[in-house]
């Protein structure tokens, strides 16, 4: 299903005298980018456990890097777009630190980490 | 030679990162991760991005993932299964969102194709000039600086969260 989304999408991108190399055209970084966002959105939306939201969220995180990096490699932007993902790696290592800490002290308050049954706000 | 790095490192990152979303077991799930982690690691080597490729490698499958499986081990008992009927709203929607994604990407991609956007040749190692970047007043010292802060928050806030009173209790 990929290779055909991958050709129709260099089809749309014919002008592009690079289409037919997979590294040299940027619609085949979108398109791996792409998968990588949904494949992170569908784990936060059918899980339930809260570590596999993290992890979603860690997918949706690199994939939103790696269209930084395609972008400013194929726009002509130099470094900024390497720089942002930098950036964008190490707030997700602190994010990952924090909330993790976050689970495991859910974990200790209430006995599991479904994030349907903490919800003691709610009484 | 490119071109094949990238089928096999864009293989490797969806293949991981659809393990993640369907592998029962959330041991296998977290090693799909690392997969798909490694995958994206390389296509920014395929990219040009060689210290970003590098940074990838130590902080994410290094760091983020060994404390993904220590939070694994401490506190998941039951198996992952996922009812039915969620899989099917998930697909659904994915399905959706997928398609507008395409859409969005010809859109996009017909723009740089009007514009013609040049490809550089060969980039030159980013190392250096990345370290140039970090330590320029006029560019990122300052967001750098906030960065370290920030560490030190995290640094302490993750040990006041999970730590014990002194009473033994919360």
């Amino acid at each position: 299903m990929i290779a055909a989304l991958l050709q129709e999408a260099q089809a749309a991108a014919a002008p592009q005298a690079a289409a037919a190399h997979f590294a040299g055209s940027l619609s085949s970084y979108l398109l791996v980018s792409g998968a990588l966002f949904l494949a992170g959105v569908a784990t936060i939306l059918v899980r339930r456990n809260a570590l596999y939201v993290l992890m979603g969220v860690e997918l949706i995180l690199n994939a939103a890097n790696l269209n930084f990096v395609a972008f400013a490699r194929f726009g002509g932007y130099g470094l900024d777009g390497q720089m942002f993902a930098l950036f964008v790696i190490i707030l997700a290592a602190a994010e990952a630190a924090i909330a993790l800490a976050i689970v495991l002290r859910i974990f200790h308050d209430f006995g599991s980490i479904d994030i349907t049954r903490t919800d003691s706000l709610r009484d | 030679m490119l071109d094949f790095m990238f089928v096999v490192f864009a293989g490797l990152a969806v293949f991981g990162a659809l393990a993640l979303f369907a592998h029962p077991s959330i041991v296998h799930g977290v090693f799909g991760l690392v997969a798909a982690l490694l995958g994206v690691a390389g296509l920014y080597w395929t990219l040009g991005a060689d210290f970003l490729g590098a940074t990838q490698l130590l902080l994410y499958v290094g760091g983020v993932t060994v404390l993904l499986l220590f939070a694994v081990m401490l506190s998941t008992r039951d198996s992952q299964r996922i009812a039915f009927g969620r899989y099917l709203i998930g697909a659904l929607l994915i399905g959706l969102l997928g398609a507008q994604l395409v859409h969005a990407a010809k859109g996009v991609m017909s723009v740089l194709a009007e514009t013609g956007a040049p490809l550089v040749a060969d980039p030159p190692p980013t190392t250096p000039e990345i370290g140039a970047a970090f330590l320029d007043r006029n560019r990122y010292l300052l967001p750098f600086e906030a960065i370290s802060v920030l560490l030190l928050v995290v640094l302490v806030g993750a040990v006041t969260l999970v730590r014990r009173g002194p009473e033994g209790g919360r």
